[in-house]
């Protein structure tokens, strides 16, 4: 009993159920009405009663979320390579990128779904475009901080630049790289349900969509829930990945570590 | 010398607020009420009415504000952010009957303007043409839950044609660009914006000619301003009353006065074209004789059955009563 409660997982789960408490005890206090917000209960019991249509509805966003993941690391760790080993593709490059941020996505999804459809793919566009900007401003700071003596020895041991690359610059790199996928896969999440609200038959937004007309707040919280469960879940996986390919890293050190 | 320019200027500065107070011996009490959308045709009557002073001789200072959406915009009257809203009436019922405390007090659209519609170039023209197209529709809107009923009607079944989702803008888009052939929609909103928007027109098959009638928009206040401040209740009706009269006979001018408040509101013409169309649905049948908003049991009855049936609303509702009155019309 004493294991279960000083484990790992206990802690989390402790302070989730304080707050259900607390949300309860608010609702009563300030007699909140149920169209405002639902009741801890309320929530729960459309969460047991919808959950095969909940987790039906989960498959399509979550394979949105890794497609536009996938793009973001396929695209983004090259540019940052270009970026980090190249002035020139940076002084050019680099701005364009940030400026490409600051415009909002979910005031350009429509347009997407315009030229791209009503499928999958503006929805892993979307994903892609929110997920990508961590991936490149984390790895170009992974490259950029390559210790300079380990590559001036492995040279003079008379080294190839490719073996230079998987040797040294790639694993020092990958802790930067591994923290920027870990904020850029919960972004996809998000990602993918913008582009579910502005056209979709199916996935989290369309249930999220179909709760808010119908008023039924409790099943808009609880897809709100099943969502935060993708996110937890997919980071979680990346951070198991994490410690199978750098377990030599101070991050890795400590025995409950839920932030790189 | 300088003593009597002074008691001229003090004296003629007495003179000048005395008639000012005389002018403005009303006290005027701003008050907001809140659309359910951003300004379109439907909304004109207002400002004609704010502009021709209806709503200053009852001693009411006009703020009208866009909404984000009926549901919004009942929920913010139920909050008591604004005193009155502009919204729609089976959306207001539903959410009413989950323990929001409004209730509507002048229903404006009697008729319903739901409807399916798309390009005219597409020669679908009767509900049998729908088979095989593609309908976009918005999840969860009123619209999409009374389709299953127009089905119903008009012998269509699920599978007949194809669906594609998406908020407002997506549904416009996908007919305007041809990735659908029908959205569902209000006879004065969209086939306008897809006019405009293409300048090819756009055929429109109405739901009420099916049989399918569903009040729509009407003004909604708390429970508790009803009980309050019956009076205020009294003029606001009394002033908007006045205002939609008023812009049934003279869409022009308050298509102009919405304009000059808000010159964003949209083209003219098309403005024109769709108040054209919306004052009509007015009055049905039953309240052909009867001034705007005095909504008449029956049709009110028909609506809250059909909300029952087809709309999601619980059994548990109650009884249509609750939720509309017509005491407060002039």
């Amino acid at each position: 009993m004493k294991n279960l409660l000083t484990s790992q997982w206990s802690r989390p789960v402790l302070l989730i159920v304080m707050i259900l408490i607390l949300w309860d005890v608010v609702i009563r206090v300030f007699n909140i009405p149920p169209y405002l917000i639902p009741t801890p209960f309320s929530v729960v019991e459309q969460l047991w009663n919808e959950w095969p249509m909940l987790v039906k509805e989960a498959g399509p966003t979550t394979w949105a979320t890794l497609g536009g993941f996938a793009l973001s690391v396929l695209v983004g760790v090259p540019i940052a390579m270009l970026i980090a080993y190249s002035k020139l593709v940076e002084s050019y490059v680099y701005p364009l990128l940030v400026f490409s941020q600051s415009v909002p996505k979910i005031a350009v999804a429509p347009l997407f779904v315009v030229w791209f459809g009503f499928g999958i793919i503006p929805k892993i566009i979307i994903a892609f475009l929110l997920g990508f900007f961590p991936v490149v401003v984390s790895t170009v700071m992974g490259f950029k901080s390559v210790e300079q003596d380990m590559v001036d020895l492995a040279r003079s041991m008379g080294s190839t630049r490719l073996q230079m690359f998987f040797k040294i610059n790639l694993p020092q790199a990958l802790p930067a790289i591994f923290s920027g996928m870990k904020v850029s896969i919960t972004l996809a999440v998000v990602g993918s349900v913008v582009g579910e609200f502005v056209g979709s038959n199916s996935g989290i937004g369309y249930v999220l969509q179909k709760a808010n007309g119908n008023f039924d707040l409790p099943l808009m919280f609880a897809a709100l829930v099943v969502l935060s469960m993708i996110g937890v879940i997919l980071f979680a996986l990346l951070d198991v990945l994490e410690s199978l390919m750098i377990p030599w890293h101070a991050s890795q050190r400590n025995d409950f570590q839920a932030t790189a | 010398m300088k003593r009597r320019s002074i008691a001229v200027s003090v004296l003629s500065t007495l003179a000048l607020s005395l008639t000012c107070l005389s002018a403005n011996a009303q006290p005027k009490e701003k008050i907001s009420i809140m659309l359910n959308w951003y300004l379109y045709s439907e909304h004109a009557p207002f400002f004609l009415g704010k502009e021709k002073g209806y709503f200053e001789a009852e001693g009411i200072d006009l703020d009208i504000q866009e909404g984000r959406g009926s549901g919004p915009t009942i929920q913010a009257v139920a909050a008591k952010s604004v005193p009155f809203g502009y919204a729609d009436v089976s959306t207001m019922i539903k959410v009413a009957s989950k323990g929001a405390p409004v209730k509507t007090i002048g229903v404006a659209l009697q008729k319903s303007p739901m409807s399916v519609m798309g390009l005219s170039e597409k020669n679908i023209k009767k509900p049998e043409d729908i088979k095989g197209k593609t309908v976009a529709m918005t999840p969860g809107d009123s619209m999409s839950q009374i389709w299953p009923l127009f089905l119903k009607k008009t012998g269509l079944k699920e599978g007949d044609y194809k669906v594609v989702s998406g908020d407002g803008q997506t549904k416009l888009n996908a007919v305007i660009n041809g990735q659908a052939d029908l959205l569902l929609g209000y006879l004065m909103d969209q086939n306008i914006k897809i006019q405009d928007a293409t300048k090819k027109p756009v055929t429109v098959i109405p739901f009420a000619d099916y049989g399918i009638n569903m009040v729509v928009s009407g003004i909604i206040a708390h429970k508790d301003m009803l009980k309050d401040k019956p009076d205020l209740v009294k003029k606001f009706m009394r002033a908007a009353t006045r205002s939609f009269e008023d812009a049934t006979k003279n869409p022009e001018a308050a298509v102009d006065a919405m304009l000059k408040a808000n010159a964003k509101a949209g083209q003219r013409e098309s403005l024109i074209i769709g108040l054209k169309l919306t004052t009509p649905l007015y009055h049905t049948a039953e309240t052909e004789k009867l001034r705007p908003f005095r909504v008449s049991p029956k049709d009110m009855n028909e609506s809250f059955a059909m909300l029952l049936e087809y709309g999601g609303l619980e059994k548990s509702a109650g009884k249509v009563e609750d939720y509309y009155t017509n005491e407060f019309l002039p």
